[in-house]
């Protein structure tokens, strides 16, 4: 069987991630980006933030990362307030942010430089994360001379090598082909298990956000509000590397059609 | 890489393999429409490029010649033929010691260059990086970049005399102000998804300026700093008037007086070919220094 259990367990009574009342306004208050906006985040679940262009989603990733501060509400991270950015919530960026300068392996142990791992763990383990993301034989390449789905499992090895206990992804794969997409998507699903991290992922494509996640997030615009919070109960608690499985499960024409329902009713 | 086997084989009826064909050879042969010498954004050959350099200055040589012949004799000399700029430029380096005037103006680039490079760089990078430092300083540079440099002569005669340090100082001058704002382009044009990974990362601030911004940004710094090189050649002339006594200038300037044209356009080629030697070394440097940066070649 191809299918991967996913872990529930919960450790520490904090949860990961702790939005309370969160909101951001522009423009002195005329523009609400975020309105009022709560959840809890899981301990090792991947949520998809899903919604119109528009809608916040973004806004509330940049929050969660210490990019941007929210203009109300509160933030914790296990707990503890956020007051910036921090290596404990990893972040994989849209645009390719795989340094040109270095070369894939000294992308990878850039991020344990600044954690200040010693040369030669940093070079061990950054080889090892290279191996996860099928590089080890470009470990010597620069980014020019790789692909864009490469050069983003470079960025991708190079956060999950600091080990942070959230992943933020702001739409990682949007820039990739359809193929390319697709088996990122599954490798995204490999390491996660093995990786066993918390995860936040952007994203605008609801077969994307039915396949990666446990749980949706669905953003309303203007202002920026959860509209739904569905756990997608039909995978019966367990991950699917296989999209052809998913297809076959009772439930999910059910929950796309939804979806796109919910994404229509936005858009008009 | 990732593979994909298939899970389950079973028979899809609305899927039919389509069947190889049988030779490839009897398709016709494709014969592409006639190339002609003006076709949008194609770029020849490099055998083809460099063929059509030579043409091109061959054709500005041709010109040259032409006009010197068409010139009535009486004012030839004035617009001297190639072979006689050519016997002006042998007699300067071996009778006049040129060498040591060609020396001297490179001396005075070099040096003005390294110190306006090696303010404004880090200045440029810093402004380009910190809105507060660019709001700091950018008022003020912004005039500078509006004064021409030929016009700080008499101010740089009264504090320097007619002195190296003049022409230093004004070979200076013309370039730092250009190039700090040059560099703050370059750094504020770099990704923000840089920046933004590694504070996501948790670098501090002097680590990000050090290990991703200054990186990030140097290729497009050493593209200026060679555009701004050919600019301080351009002023070397204007630099060597003051007090002349030697340099390329100065010999092209005392020339001037006894209306040698043949000297004056032996100077001027001079120039031209150190330009373009000093642009051929800044490429060179660049490919050293950033091989991870080079062209691809298709």
């Amino acid at each position: 069987m191809n299918v991967v259990v996913t872990g529930l367990s919960q450790t520490s009574s904090a949860p990961p991630l702790k939005s309370s009342r969160i909101s951001k306004e522009y423009l002195g208050g005329t523009f609400k980006a975020l309105d009022d906006v709560s959840f809890e985040l899981h301990e090792n679940q991947i949520t998809a933030f899903l919604g119109p262009s528009g809608c916040g989603k973004t806004t509330m990733l940049r929050i969660i990362a210490g990019l941007e501060y929210p203009t109300r509400g509160r933030l914790q991270v296990f707990g503890k307030n956020v007051d910036g950015p921090g290596p404990d919530r990893g972040m994989i960026f849209q645009a390719y942010t795989s340094f040109p300068w270095l070369t894939a392996l000294q992308n990878v142990e850039y991020g344990m430089k600044i954690l200040g791992v010693s040369a030669q763990e940093r070079r061990e383990r950054a080889m090892s994360f290279l191996k996860l993301v099928h590089l080890e034989k470009f470990s010597n390449s620069y980014p020019r001379s790789l692909s864009g789905g490469m050069k983003q499992r470079v960025a991708l090895a190079r956060t999950l090598a600091q080990n942070p206990a959230i992943l933020l992804m702001d739409e990682p794969f949007g820039a990739l082909d359809a193929q390319v997409r697709w088996e990122m998507q599954e490798l995204m699903i490999e390491l996660i298990e093995r990786e066993k991290k918390t995860v936040v992922a952007i994203t605008h494509d609801i077969e994307e956000a039915i396949y990666l996640a446990d749980r949706i997030i669905f953003f309303s615009r203007q202002p920026g509000r959860i509209k739904a919070d569905i756990p997608l109960t039909f995978k019966g608690g367990r991950r699917y590397k296989r999209k052809e499985e998913l297809l076959e499960l009772p439930g999910y024409a059910e929950l796309e059609r939804d979806l796109f329902a919910m994404m229509r009713e936005e858009i008009r | 890489m990732l593979e994909s086997t298939i899970v389950k084989s079973r028979v899809i009826p609305s899927i039919s393999l389509a069947a190889a064909s049988a030779s490839m050879d009897d398709a016709p042969l494709y014969i592409p429409p006639k190339e002609r010498f003006l076709e949008f954004r194609r770029q020849p050959s490099a055998r083809r490029a460099g063929l059509l350099a030579l043409i091109g200055a061959l054709a500005f040589f041709g010109v040259w010649e032409l006009g010197h012949y068409l010139t009535p004799v009486s004012a030839r000399k004035f617009l001297p033929s190639i072979q006689e700029v050519g016997s002006a430029l042998y007699v300067l380096f071996v009778e006049r010691n040129f060498a040591h005037d060609v020396y001297i103006s490179c001396w005075r680039i070099f040096i003005s260059f390294v110190a306006a490079a090696g303010i404004g760089v880090p200045i440029g990078i810093l402004m380009g990086s910190f809105g507060n430092i660019r709001a700091l300083f950018n008022p003020t540079l912004t005039a500078w970049r509006y004064l021409p440099a030929a016009s700080f002569i008499p101010l740089l005669l009264v504090w320097f005399g007619p002195t190296d340090q003049a022409k230093i100082a004004l070979l200076f001058m013309g370039v730092i102000f250009f190039l700090i704002s040059l560099v703050l382009d370059n750094t504020s044009a770099i990704q923000k998804e840089f920046v933004e990974a590694g504070l996501t990362m948790g670098a501090s601030r002097f680590q990000i300026l050090r290990g991703i911004v200054v990186p990030a940004a140097l290729p497009a710094v050493f593209d200026s700093m060679r555009n701004m090189i050919a600019v301080s050649w351009t002023y070397l002339v204007i630099a060597e008037i003051v007090g002349a006594q030697d340099g390329i200038g100065a010999v092209m300037m005392r020339a001037g007086r006894f209306l040698s044209v043949d000297v004056i356009m032996a100077g001027i080629l001079t120039i031209g070919a150190l330009g373009v030697a000093t642009d051929l070394v800044f490429r060179g440097i660049c490919l050293m220094l950033f091989p991870w940066n080079a062209e691809r070649r298709s």
